[in-house]
């Protein structure tokens, strides 16, 4: 489902203090992987998972999500392939303060032009698989640290995207909200067969996954 | 979709309760006083307009082609009383009076000043321009001998009600004639008939200057038609029929000024909701510029957060409308009806024979006008903050959280 090849990525490239972010990565992902893109701080998870969901560009080789080659894509075309095939959940939850969880979590689907009905219904559902449903009503600052990362799973997974890019989705969660939320995203992965690809050197996270993708100084290293 | 966009919006203008408040207090106080200045420099002038209307030239004023220049008894209009008959059969004519000027000097045992005596007819005066509201002291009435006077010549001779004066002339036959007046009543009219004017039963006076009943040194005509003047001077060639602001090209300055202030007032006003508008949404663009990353992130097109941005500008900018436009209302009302005292600089407005109290105008325009500078100032302050957000790369924000 997702292919790279030779992908390259430099920071400041040709300067003197340039950075060869990912070296070479060839990798492909299927259709309903629970995966996870490992290894120390600074050896380009975050660049490479960006680059995975066209949220940066590469330097050379190619990605493709379905056959479609997503790294000739302009920025606007780049901006509603991110809306319609991937969903995202970041370090911090960043949900939208003004909105209650119910329409954080419709959000995506309502910029897609989903009707209103369908997204309640789609709403209503991913909340109960997430166990924030009695939370619907709420501003998100009034939930905790944990629910708010759940808010945001909820938010990423509730347009059925083809993929769900996570990078360190529990930094800021305890253990026992890190387990909680890892639990959850895997039956969302089982029950609904959401292709999901973390970034994270976590130890709950790399409990949970089923495949390990090991990078180091941009190269994968073992998989 | 745009229910959601005006949601947030609207949400997040009141979101910063305080900061937007303080925007709208600002736009309000700042839009009610120049919408009151508006109305009283207006009103001053069109107080100014309607009392030399009233009291002098009306609308349009007929004279002599020679009288303006040259002002003796030869250069009167000749059959004014059958002008006036016809004047007053027209239909777009309101109201006409003809009057009888001479210039001459006044004196009583000490004082003396330069003058003229108007001779008027007290009921055409009445009708034609409310002459009675222009009594300050004591009554409206002329008799044989009696005279009312105007505010300030009264001032310089030193003269009051049941004073006398005597005022001397020409008469026709070039004779050096005097009158005794008493005086009985003070008149508070138009700035330069304040000066210099003293009514007189008109034929009462064209028995002591030895004239004919039918000659008038002026016909004053009341109109709302537009095209009455080249009407007349068509109809009087030998005449000249002059409309209110060639004959009074001060008060065409004045008027001309008073835009110019109030155009400055309007321009100073709407820069600062301008500023104010512009500051208020680049700090909250600046304070949610992680959001707007996110969404971007997620793939929300800027078109999208732009009318975000904007719509959040108009609720500011359209509250502060609202909120200025009541208090501009209210104050331009009380300003309307109870007006704005300054009798303490009243010497020097009176000699420019203004009241001491201004009432003010109260136009659509102004509301209207404000209305759209204010939708403009509030969609052009968001250029700035939205340059912010175009340049903004999602990747750096979300980096930033690490
Ligand atoms: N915008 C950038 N400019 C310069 N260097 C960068 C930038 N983003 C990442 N890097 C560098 O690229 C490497 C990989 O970073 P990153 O993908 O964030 O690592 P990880 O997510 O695994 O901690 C690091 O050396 C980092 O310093
Ligand atoms: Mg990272």
């Amino acid at each position: 489902m997702i292919q790279l090849t030779d992908v390259q990525k430099y920071f400041y490239r040709g300067e003197s203090r340039e950075v060869h972010a990912l070296k070479n990565i060839n990798l492909t992902i299927e259709k309903g992987e629970f995966s996870l893109l490992n290894g120390p701080s600074g050896c380009g998870k975050t660049t490479l998972l960006n680059a995975i969901g066209a949220l940066d560009s590469v330097d050379s080789g190619k990605i493709y999500l379905d056959e479609k080659e997503i790294t000739t894509l302009s920025e606007d075309e780049r901006t509603l392939l991110r809306l319609n095939e991937m969903g995202f959940v970041f370090q911090s939850y960043n949900l939208v303060p003004v909105l209650s969880v119910e329409e954080n979590i419709g959000f995506i689907m309502k910029l897609r032009g989903f009707d209103d009905d369908v997204i309640k219904n789609r709403v209503h559902e991913v909340a109960e698989l997430l166990e924030i449903e009695n939370k619907l009503q709420s501003l998100p600052n009034t939930l905790s640290g944990g629910q708010q990362q759940r808010v945001a799973v909820a938010r990423a997974v509730a347009s059925k995207p083809k993929i769900i890019l996570a990078d360190e989705p529990t930094a800021n969660l305890d253990s026992k909200n890190s387990i909680a939320l890892m639990n959850m995203m895997r039956r969302l992965n089982e029950e609904e067969g959401v292709t999901i690809l973390f970034a994270s050197h976590d130890e709950y996270v790399i409990e949970s996954v089923r495949r390990i993708i090991k990078l180091n100084d941009g190269g994968i290293v073992e998989d | 979709m745009f229910r959601l966009i005006l949601k947030l919006a609207w949400k997040n203008a009141f979101l910063r309760l305080s900061r937007t408040l303080l925007v709208v207090i600002m736009i309000a106080v700042s839009m009610s006083m120049m919408l009151s200045i508006q109305g009283i420099y207006d009103g001053m002038t069109s107080n100014l307009i309607d009392k030399t209307k009233r009291s002098d030239c009306g609308e349009i004023s007929l004279y002599n082609s020679h009288y303006r220049l040259n002002k003796n008894l030869d250069n009167v209009i000749k059959d004014a009383k059958g002008i006036e008959a016809s004047l007053n059969e027209r239909p777009d004519v309101q109201a006409v009076v003809r009057r009888l000027s001479v210039d001459g000097l006044s004196a009583t045992a000490r004082k003396s000043a330069f003058s003229s005596v108007v001779g008027i007819e007290l009921d055409d005066e009445i009708a034609f321009g409310r002459f009675d509201q222009f009594l300050v002291d004591g009554k409206l009435e002329l008799g044989k001998r009696g005279a009312l006077i105007g505010k300030e010549l009264a001032k310089t001779l030193k003269v009051h009600v049941g004073s006398k004066v005597i005022f001397s002339t020409q008469d026709s036959s070039g004779e050096i004639n005097a009158m005794a007046l008493k005086i009985r009543g003070i008149m508070q009219t138009s700035m330069v008939l304040d000066r210099s004017a003293l009514y007189v039963d008109r034929r009462h006076l064209e028995r002591f200057l030895g004239v004919s009943d039918t000659v008038a040194t002026q016909i004053a005509i009341r109109t709302e038609s537009s095209t009455l003047q080249a009407t007349l001077q068509k109809a009087y060639p030998q005449l000249s029929v002059m409309d209110f602001l060639e004959l009074n090209p001060m008060l065409k300055q004045m008027q001309d000024m008073m835009h110019i202030f109030n155009s400055i007032t309007f321009f100073i006003v709407i820069l600062v909701v301008f500023i104010g508008i512009l500051g208020v949404m680049y700090v909250s663009v600046l304070d949610r510029i992680r959001e707007f990353g996110i969404m971007r992130a997620v793939g929300m097109e800027y078109k999208y957060i732009r009318r975000e941005v904007l719509l959040e500008a108009l609720f500011v900018g359209v509250v502060g409308y609202v909120v200025g436009a009541i208090l501009g209302l209210l104050s331009l009302l009380y300003l309307h009806h109870y007006g704005l005292n300054l009798s303490q600089f009243s010497e020097g407005l009176a000699s420019f024979g203004l009241d001491t109290v201004l009432y003010a105008d109260i136009s659509p325009i102004y509301f209207i006008n404000t209305f759209l500078a204010i939708l403009s100032a509030s969609l052009l302050s968001v250029l700035l903050p939205l340059r912010k957000i175009k340049h903004l790369n999602p990747i750096e924000v979300i980096k930033a959280e690490t």
